[in-house]
């Protein structure tokens, strides 16, 4: 917990700093790069459809992950509102330790703005920061078939099935997108998820949460996405 | 990838089973000891033989015990076996009635069952009266969950 909070504390200390240097150091530059710029480039430049590779690689190499898309569009090169919706699936089963299996499939939703932050908001690639709202809503069910009473020596099947829960959360985005030719871009986002609000269902907790991730306060997660301009 | 799948810890709990704390105290409230005498509890297993939960607590210092709780029984039976320092040994019974619930941290702890204590009562042959202090149980054993009080005729 100690280290999740130095880096929740780190982020937003550095977060403030930049936002304080653009604000009261450079103020020219700081108008500069949040200003729309006035040129002959039209405001409705199109839009962009993506999707993540990471989260299938986990699907295929693991017990968890997710399949996710977005639309964006693009104004001015510089502001980015997006859309997000993906399935997030866990199947974890019988876990070799404690022989408890989690189950859930669930879409998640997310909705935000990118800012490109380069200095030439019209080349190619692309440098941006952005944030996101995100929520889901999921049914998992939590199984163990047979739990020995330690004492007892009595065995009973421990969970539940079809539990309902729900999270929101928001997220502080990075990343860069580079044009590899004509409509294809490549690019990284690295992105801060900070729980918000949270229904963890009936028996305590929950283990994955679709979109999210691992459930805690915080996580940190990146996509590589495949961007096509439309 | 594998560094962000990393970032996330889970710290279970080192119970992963629950145990009632019993504090003995006198009828003014105070705390009471076992002095000289030895107390045993016994509770019977589903294959109907019995098991020691509490063995041969004895002491001044003795002024509390835990008695572990079953996972899924609607009441738990424990037999009590109090032998004074002339060897002479008292029974009791002790019946704790509860409701259970399934608890759930994450696939990397051991599950367990947390408990809603609906009533307590004694044969009362040495045990005068327990009183519920706690009726939500979890893995937490710095609670303290009953007050016993032994018969002052002891």
């Amino acid at each position: 917990m100690t280290h999740r909070l130095k880096i929740f504390t780190s982020i937003s200390a550095l977060t403030c700093s930049l936002l304080l240097l653009l604000a009261t150091t450079t103020p020219v530059q700081a108008q500069k790069i949040f200003r729309l710029e006035k040129d002959s480039i039209p405001l409705f430049r199109g839009f962009q459809v993506s999707f993540d590779l990471v989260g299938p690689a986990r699907l295929m190499l693991g017990d968890r992950g997710e399949y996710q898309a977005a639309l964006r569009i693009n104004l001015h090169d510089q502001w980015f509102p997006i859309f997000e919706a993906g399935i997030g699936r866990a199947n974890h089963e019988d876990d070799e330790v404690t022989g408890l299996t989690y189950k859930t499939t669930a879409p998640f939703f997310r909705i935000g703005m990118d800012f490109n932050i380069l200095r030439n908001k019209h080349q190619s690639n692309r440098f941006f920061v952005g944030f996101r709202y995100a929520f889901t809503s999921y049914k998992v069910d939590i199984i163990r078939e047979s739990l020995p009473d330690p004492v007892w020596k009595s065995s009973t099947q421990f969970g539940v099935r079809d539990m309902g829960c729900s999270q929101h959360w928001l997220e502080a985005v990075a990343g860069i997108d580079a044009k590899i030719f004509g409509p294809l871009h490549l690019g990284w986002t690295v992105r801060y998820k900070r729980r918000i609000a949270h229904n963890d269902g009936t028996i305590g907790g929950v283990w994955y949460v679709p979109g999210f991730g691992i459930s805690d306060n915080d996580n940190l997660d990146a996509n590589f996405n495949v961007i096509i301009d439309i | 990838m594998g560094a962000f799948a990393a970032c996330t810890s889970i710290d279970c709990p080192l119970n992963h089973s629950v145990y009632h704390t019993y504090l003995m105290k006198k009828p003014d409230g105070t705390p009471d000891t076992l002095l000289n005498d030895s107390l045993w509890i016994l509770t019977r297993r589903a294959d109907d033989t019995l098991t020691v939960v509490l063995n041969g607590l004895s002491g001044t210092s003795a002024s509390w015990f835990d008695l572990p709780t079953s996972y899924m029984a609607p009441e738990d039976t424990f037999f009590v076996y109090l032998k004074d320092k002339e060897g002479n040994i008292m029974p009791d019974t002790i019946w704790v009635k509860k409701e259970n619930y399934p608890h759930f941290e994450s696939v990397d702890c051991q599950p367990s069952y947390f408990h809603h204590i609906t009533g307590v009562r004694v044969a009362g042959n040495i045990i005068d009266s327990i009183v519920i202090i706690n009726p939500n149980t979890t893995y937490d054993t710095s609670i303290e969950d009953f007050h016993i009080y032994f018969s002052p005729d002891l």
